[in-house]
């Protein structure tokens, strides 16, 4: 990964040592006994996935957080169940005030999708994510979102991107 | 099929969180408490009661603490970069206003209160230059 290498270059930690830190996730008990379908409230995935939209969570994942897929988890501050998109993992490097700053090795980055300016003209205010609350300690991901099964209009999977 | 709809509906809310601002902002909010602090002075001069004083001292100090939460959003979320070009002090008008709010809350001083109430009226020459009135109250604000 791009960001890791230069990471490295910049005095961080070296390429991979990160990624193969134990990292604190919650049990998959734990993520098991958590809800596999949820609806959605509010805009700021917009326009993957709109308010309204009802998903499949997979809690199953082995291999996370992965870059670019929607995961919900418990958000910091409020324990509230929220959906966003992992913009980063443990020991990126993310932009952040003037500078930038690398996540630990349990630590994601969760942005979301819309951009500011279209919310502000749909009357909305600024997306509350990792920009507001900081970096999420990977053990407060609870699933990765991968179908929406209604509206049927819209039904398929929830893509990954990059 | 409404018990088939009710089955497939999931039972958890997940928020794609993002703000709702009401759009409503008014330099009045912080005057009115910065209003009390003026006049819980006043009082407090005007009564030797020790009890009445200490209560007006925390009474003072709760108001002045909503005069700095007020002034704040005001702050973050009416004033945009674009309004810093017709008021260029902006941000110098708030930090001083804020810092004149920690004065009186350790002040029995009128002279403070009475400063505070005209920096506040500063900010709400600035309010109005960038349009405040019009835009923010529901039918403008009324006076």
């Amino acid at each position: 990964m791009a960001s890791r290498s230069s990471a490295s270059d910049l005095g961080g930690p070296a390429a991979g040592t990160l990624s193969q830190m134990p990292r604190r996730t919650a049990s998959l008990r734990d993520r098991l006994r958590e809800p596999w379908r949820v609806a959605v409230t509010e805009a700021s995935m917009r326009p993957a996935i709109e308010p309204g939209d009802w998903l499949l969570v997979d809690p199953t994942v082995a291999r996370w957080p992965r870059r670019g897929s929607v995961v919900v988890f418990r958000e910091p501050d409020s324990e509230e169940l929220a959906i966003k998109r992992v913009a980063a993992g443990p020991g990126d490097r993310v932009p952040y005030a003037d500078g930038y700053l690398i996540l630990g090795a349990d630590e994601a980055w969760l942005l979301s999708d819309a951009h500011d300016a279209e919310l502000m003209a749909a009357g909305l205010g600024e997306p509350v994510d990792s920009r507001r609350y900081g970096p999420v300690p990977v053990e407060l991901l609870i699933g990765r979102v991968w179908f929406r099964y209604a509206p049927i209009g819209r039904i398929g999977r929830i893509a990954r991107t990059r | 099929m409404s018990r088939f709809r009710r089955w497939l509906t999931p039972a958890t809310i997940v928020r794609a969180h993002c703000d709702l601002p009401c759009g409503v902002y008014d330099p009045e909010q912080a005057r009115i408490e910065a209003e009390s602090c003026y006049r819980i002075v006043e009082k407090y001069a005007a009564n030797e009661d020790a009890t009445f004083r200490t209560r007006a001292i925390a009474i003072k100090e709760e108001r002045a603490e909503l005069v700095k939460h007020h002034l704040d959003v005001l702050w973050h979320d009416y004033f945009k970069p674009e309004h810093l070009e017709k008021v260029p002090n902006l941000h110098e008008l708030f930090w001083n206003a804020n810092k004149q709010v920690s004065k009186v809350k350790a002040s029995t001083d009128l002279a403070d209160a009475k400063k505070l109430l005209d920096q506040i009226d500063e900010i709400d020459a600035a309010w109005k230059a960038t349009g405040g009135n019009e835009k923010t109250r529901v039918a403008g604000r009324p006076g």
